[in-house]
């Protein structure tokens, strides 16, 4: 701060209100950069957070969702594609659901299944149900 | 299985007092159907005949067979009549060639549309369903 008031200082002689928009500028440019590495970290994160589903556990729900909506075997299924743009109405969803239940052995709770849309987000909860399951 | 799923024997509830109640309990209906489906296929021996999605796609196409109910006292009598029908099934009250029968083949899944009604009129065929046509 001492250093700050010393070059505004010594910078006063000259056109002070140039040094002032320049000082204003240059803080606005590093607000800017904090900002934007602030963003990039947060998505970093939630990219890791929702990388965690393996892909063959993806790949196995995406079948599972083919088979049950009855899709064509090339229809390309991504993982955030939502079930009700699929083609599937609520029992839909909870057929899935119960499928992927009777696949991978686990129990999905009523509340957990509410939050499922698609097909990224299952393939979590699965995981998430399998890594507790043996800890039990 | 984190543990083997048993059905409960809930009396009758109150009513349902909106659609979505009604909802809500049709879908734990489902739930509790198709967590049974190992047991039903274990006390009527239909490893061979039948798969547990083929199950589960009977019960979901009649509880579909009906999705354009509105009335939540209906949807709650539908309800009572689909429990007390999978509890008769869970009990072993009912057997193996009820199950095939109902679920499986004929009106079930595989559709058993025989020979005799191809090349038939109209008028027969709805003379056959119904009075009144």
């Amino acid at each position: 701060m001492a250093s700050l008031s010393a070059t505004s200082l010594s910078f006063k002689a000259p056109s002070t209100q140039s040094t002032r928009i320049s000082q204003v500028l240059r803080k606005a440019s590093t607000f800017q950069s904090i900002s934007f590495g602030r963003f990039q970290s947060s998505k970093s994160l939630r990219l890791q957070i929702s990388c965690a589903a393996k892909p063959e556990t993806v790949q196995k729900v995406s079948d599972i969702v083919k088979e049950q909506l009855a899709l064509s075997a090339d229809t390309a299924l991504t993982a955030e594609s939502k079930f009700s743009a699929l083609g599937a109405d609520s029992l839909d969803t909870v057929e899935i659901v119960m499928a992927l239940e009777e696949k991978f052995n686990i129990s999905v709770e009523e509340a957990d299944a509410q939050n499922i849309t698609t097909i990224q987000e299952a393939a979590d909860l699965i995981e998430d149900l399998v890594q507790k399951k043996p800890a039990a | 299985m984190a543990a083997p799923f048993t059905l409960r024997k809930i009396g009758v509830q109150p009513n349902s007092a909106n659609l979505t109640e009604a909802r809500r309990r049709v879908f734990d209906f489902f739930r509790a159907a198709c967590r049974s489906i190992p047991t039903i296929m274990d006390i009527y021996n239909l490893q061979d005949v039948v798969a547990p999605s083929q199950l589960r796609f009977a019960i979901s196409a009649q509880i579909r067979n009906n999705a354009h109910v509105t009335d939540p006292k209906v949807i709650d009598l539908l309800l009572f009549k689909g429990m007390e029908e999978l509890t008769d099934i869970v009990d072993h009250a009912k057997q193996r060639h009820h199950i095939i029968g109902q679920y499986v083949v004929g009106e079930g899944l595989v559709q058993n549309t025989g020979s005799k009604d191809q090349g038939k009129s109209d008028f027969l065929k709805n003379f056959y369903t119904s009075n009144y046509f």
